[in-house]
């Protein structure tokens, strides 16, 4: 048997959180992960993450798994577990868990149950044709080994994961022949939309998957307008599932903890208190396994978990439980769906959520409507930056990269403003922007500047075909400046004629 | 829609019309189909089809979906060899 005093269950970004903020009050930890490497999810995000400046906002998740590990093999207080299964909790505080082929026990202070989620499968006609994947196994296939899983793909779901897997796909030149989405709104955010858009992949809402076709594996699907109930045949070798995630559960069952079903977080959760505390003594919870998230709250649960139960421990209690808590807030301020989640766990009693605008048919297409775009447009100014991020998201990082102090926000929460007497249209919050929504126009020049994250990236001087926000052609034309960034969002700037110049919203290189 | 094609554990490979038959016939708890077709009882252990099934006990019988799904779990939480517990001494 091994003492432990914390014992993490799920090596995801919730679980090295805990773990690190518990080795920082030297506590001696475990940490479990099932899998061969920590990182979780993280080690496939390969878009960059929203949320403010100091929470590693505007860097991709495989940049932020990469520190996080880092920071755990530094750490000589966390054991790390890898290709680890826990096997059960039992009354007595003891865990049992397979390592190394031999089951072991252990024996700690408190356990942190990180371990995250599952996705949820869809039932349609042939759904257990070769070809049907869910968007997870699409992501690790292509991401992480480095394999296509097919040539033509059908998205269903337009959450962010749907939207985020379409434009990984099409990066890796995977053609995207739809995103399907049953509601009547786009799911996610939608300058994730609208970047999938400008690849000319079309959104379709009020629509449902209903067939995949194929005899031996997948040949195409039939969507169905759930009004109209109007059908069409989309040709395909791939269906993607993104249709959502549900908190994984099992051990938390097991041990008994109260739970409670409630589907603004996806499922069943354990019942908890704000310090991720369950009804089961010396048990915490942490990240998606206690409710649907993204991954920056979930970095945040975990170290509020791990701080709370180090304090339970060494009875130092560490300030920074209130400040993660104040974050957590911040980041939900907009998000309707999971405060109302946290109310029904009698959490987030008096919070109100900002209320979200309807945004029209940009809610709908991903693409924005004229008049949103003309209101924008400074009048005075020949060079500016224009931000087409419209909706309420926790996201600032164009804020402080400006060197002139010409974009504002009123909250984390905000839309961003841009001051065009302050704008020298320098392109450094183009290049930070996760949401790829802000764009350099020059009048003068006839020149747009844009975030590029294709391959080749064009040579100066190099004729490419321009596209408009909804990957139509609008005209070739000649590239005048290309700046490689470290990070791989490369600033193309190209020259536009006059009457495309505010139209002008993606390049394609001429092979 | 032809019931017979869609799969609702893949697992044990149960389709739609099977689940709805049983809930037809009175089988109207997740653990009760489980039991009677070895639905959840694969690799994932109900986690792909629970939800689903117990979607379509609520459809059916009108009992919202948080009375219907219930699941509960026992250890181990995976396959496990018995020489993973006991340890092997001799192959022979
Ligand atoms: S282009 Fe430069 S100056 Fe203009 S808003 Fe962006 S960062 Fe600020
Ligand atoms: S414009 Fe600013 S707030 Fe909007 S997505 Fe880009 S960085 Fe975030």
């Amino acid at each position: 048997m091994k003492n432990y005093d914390i014992l993490i269950i799920g090596g995801g970004p919730a679980g090295i959180s805990s773990a690190l903020a518990a080795a920082k009050l030297n506590l001696k930890v475990a940490l479990f992960e099932e899998k061969e490497i920590l990182g979780g999810q993280l080690v496939k995000q390969t878009h960059k993450f929203f949320g403010s400046k100091d929470e590693s906002a505007g860097t991709r998740g495989i940049y932020i798994a990469q520190k996080l590990i880092n920071e755990v093999n530094n750490k000589d207080k966390i054991d790390v577990f890898l290709n680890s299964m826990v096997l059960g909790y039992y009354e007595d505080g003891v865990v049992t868990a397979l390592v190394k082929e031999k089951m072991e026990k252990f024996k700690p202070k408190k356990i942190i149950i990180a371990t995250g989620a599952f996705e949820k499968s869809l039932p349609f006609e042939n759904n257990d044709l070769p070809g049907v994947f869910g968007a997870g196994a699409v992501q690790t296939l292509m991401n992480v080994y480095g394999i296509l899983p097919g040539k033509e793909i059908l998205m269903i779901g337009s959450g962010n994961i749907g939207l985020i897997v379409s434009y990984q796909l099409a990066q890796v030149g995977v053609k995207v022949k739809g995103i399907v989405e049953i509601s009547e709104k786009i799911g996610g955010y939608l300058v994730h939309a609208s970047k999938v858009r400008r690849l000319g992949i079309p959104i379709y809402t009020k629509h449902t998957i209903v067939k995949a076709l194929g005899d031996r594996k997948v040949k195409g699907a039939i969507i169905e307008n759930v009004e109209t109930k109007e059908k069409k045949e989309i040709s395909c070798d791939v269906i993607c599932l993104a249709t959502g995630l549900m908190p994984l559960s099992d051990i938390l069952n097991q041990i008994n903890c109260k739970m409670k079903y409630i589907p603004e977080l996806g499922g069943y959760v354990p019942v908890r208190d704000e310090n991720m505390k369950t009804t089961v003594e010396n048990v915490f919870v942490a990240g998606d396994s206690s409710g649907i998230e993204e991954a920056t709250a979930a970095m945040l649960e975990g170290e509020l978990a791990g701080l709370y139960a180090s304090y339970e421990i060494t009875n130092t209690f560490d300030k920074r439980i209130n400040e993660i808590k104040e974050h957590l807030k911040e980041l939900r301020k907009t998000s309707s769906k999971v405060v109302s989640g946290l109310k029904k766990l009698n959490l987030y009693k008096d919070f109100i959520v900002d209320s979200q605008k309807d945004l029209g048919k940009l809610h709908r297409t991903g693409v924005p409507e004229k008049e949103m775009i003309e209101n924008i447009i400074p009048k005075d100014s020949n060079r500016f930056a224009i931000m087409e991020c419209f909706q309420n998201i926790p996201c600032n990082p164009c804020v402080a990269s400006c060197p002139t102090n010409a974009i504002s926000m009123d909250s984390l929460n905000g839309i961003p403003k841009l001051d065009e007497k302050k704008c020298i249209g320098c392109g450094n919050c183009v290049a930070v922007c996760p949401g790829l929504a802000i764009f350099v126009v020059d009048k003068k020049k006839e020149s747009v500047l844009l975030p590029y994250e294709f391959l080749p990236v064009p040579e100066k001087g190099e004729m490419v075909e321009i596209m408009d926000r909804e990957g139509n052609f609008l005209e070739k034309n000649i590239v005048l400046n290309v700046r490689k960034m470290k990070d791989k969002t490369n600033l193309i700037e190209v020259k536009v004629s006059k009457e495309n110049i505010n139209n002008a919203r993606h390049i394609r290189v001429v092979i | 829609m032809d019931e017979e094609k869609i799969i609702v554990c893949r697992c044990e490979d149960i389709t739609l019309k099977e689940i709805r038959d049983l809930i037809h016939e009175g089988y109207t708890t997740v653990e009760e189909i489980k039991r009677v077709s070895r639905a959840g009882m694969g690799p994932c252990q109900g986690k792909t089809c629970g939800p689903i099934i117990a979607r379509e006990i609520s459809k059916i019988t009108g009992k919202p979906i948080e009375e219907v799904y219930k699941p509960s779990n026992r250890p181990p939480f995976g396959g496990l060899f018995f020489k993973e517990i006991v340890g092997e001494s001799n192959e022979e």
